[in-house]
């Protein structure tokens, strides 16, 4: 009876006790300051509850920086070649022009996405771009029609535009990309799609930290013709006198795909560099909120930890008080 | 008054400085390019590109490709280039076998084609050794 005195007078100087084993704890392992209500009506928290849990953490945390240094060192590799294609498209823009303001009926978006996830929130910003162009482009007499390329994009336009949706392609990286496995994906394109116009939306690469979503259009040869005869920009492309083949026809249908494919090799490379960096600054932020809740585990650790050495020297006071008086 | 020579590939940048003169062979035919050309825009077959700096000419292997000729600047779009110093002329002599033997081993419409494109990038490859000399 003394014994259960003690207890409830042990109740009120510690709202804390010592450990108890793992089973006993009815909450879910994954919240370490849940109090939970025993038998006897008092609070407590499990350190062992706490170690596991910082535990994980920690191996996360170590995960996430791996990741980041992956992500890194595969960046470097990519960035190089993405510098190299950026003088191919140039030319073209120069004797073409890159008019997003064309206004014609059939377009055709291609989305360019990447296949695994954990990137931040590039793709999601690509696919609404995407979604945004439609948008634009809806009317009489105008058709839009999507090419996806990349899971990400494919799980994301599947769900609300699945008639629009022309063709997929996934598991581009599987192999390093080369401007031949391009230029094939590009012939694929031209010659299932019906297009006058064809947008390309990428996240271009201007950083390690800013990846900004772009979009190229790439004309076909017959807007390219209206568009030279009725002036502007394109009106200098009447001022070049075209040699080489037959008609002047046949050669700007060579120039055209031959730039389709230039500016999509330029927007997969550029795509996959941002995916890079995405990745890596996503997988640092996440080291260093794991690094934070890492922090505050150790210190309700120690709490828990003290308070429970503060309960045994409570007993054992008491007790030996007790005896004496 | 020079020209500025650009030549581009989808990996890399082959050339970029200015020349005197240059010659391409197009699908019609080939043309020189001096200072002050017109400007125009033209397809590029798979041959040879010679280019002339201070009297001295040096070939460039093209592979198919655009260019676009306009105020003294060029600029050539290939699929792929090689300088004619930087090919191996034993290679380049066995690849030309290899080309020719399967051109002969070829059956059907569309290997025939491929080989004899081979083929043609490989004496152009050939040509580039031996038009230096």
């Amino acid at each position: 009876m003394a014994m259960a005195a003690l207890r409830r007078e042990g109740r009120r100087f510690a709202p804390l006790i010592s450990p108890r084993p793992i089973t006993a704890v009815r909450s879910s392992p994954i919240v370490p300051t849940h109090e939970d209500e025993g038998p006897i009506g008092v609070r407590y928290i499990s350190t062992q509850v706490v170690r596991n849990r910082m535990k994980s953490v920690k191996n996360i945390q170590k995960i996430t920086k791996a990741m980041k240094m992956v992500a890194a060192s595969k960046l470097r590799a990519v960035q190089t070649k993405a510098e190299n294609s950026r003088g191919l498209w140039q030319p073209f823009t120069a004797l073409l022009g890159d008019l997003p303001s064309v206004d014609v009926k059939k377009n055709v978006v291609v989305t360019i996405s990447s296949d695994k996830g954990l990137c931040g929130g590039i793709n999601s910003t690509s696919v609404k771009i995407s979604k945004g162009i439609y948008k634009l482009n809806s009317g009489p007499e105008k058709e839009t029609k999507y090419v996806i390329l990349g899971e990400k994009a494919k799980a994301q336009l599947v769900r609300d535009s699945k008639k629009d949706i022309e063709l997929i392609i996934t598991e581009l990286q599987k192999n390093p990309l080369s401007y031949t496995q391009v230029s094939v994906l590009a012939d694929e394109i031209l010659k299932n799609v019906e297009y006058d116009a064809l947008r390309i939306v990428f996240n271009k690469f201007h950083s390690v930290v800013s990846f900004v979503p772009t979009v190229s259009t790439v004309l076909s040869p017959e807007i390219v013709e209206r568009e030279s005869e009725s002036g502007g920009k394109l009106g200098e492309l009447d001022s070049y006198e075209v040699e080489g083949g037959e008609t002047k026809g046949e050669i700007l249908q060579n120039l055209a795909e031959f730039q389709f494919s230039c500016v999509m090799f330029n927007a997969v490379l550029e795509n996959a560099c941002s995916e890079q960096g995405a990745r890596m600054s996503a997988m640092d932020s996440s080291s260093r909120n794991a690094g934070d809740m890492l922090d505050r585990l150790t210190l309700t650790y120690n709490r828990t930890r003290q308070a429970s050495i503060t309960t045994e020297l409570i007993e054992i006071i008491s007790g030996a008080s007790a005896l004496e008086g | 008054m020079t020209l500025n020579l650009c030549v581009l590939t989808p990996n890399r940048i082959v050339w970029d400085s200015e020349v005197k003169e240059i010659i391409l062979s197009t699908n019609s035919g080939q043309i020189g390019v001096l200072p002050n050309h017109a400007s125009i825009a033209t397809a590029v077959d798979i041959g040879i590109l010679r280019i002339r700096l201070n009297n001295q000419w040096l070939t460039m292997a093209l592979m198919g490709s655009f260019a676009r000729i306009g105020n003294n600047e060029i600029t050539i779009l290939v699929n792929d280039a090689e300088k004619g110093s930087d090919i191996d002329p034993q290679e380049a002599q066995q690849a030309l076998e290899i080309a020719e033997a399967n051109l002969r081993k070829a059956e059907g419409k569309r290997q025939t084609i491929e080989e004899n494109l081979a083929l043609r990038r490989a004496r152009t490859r050939v040509e580039a050794i031996n038009a230096i000399l």
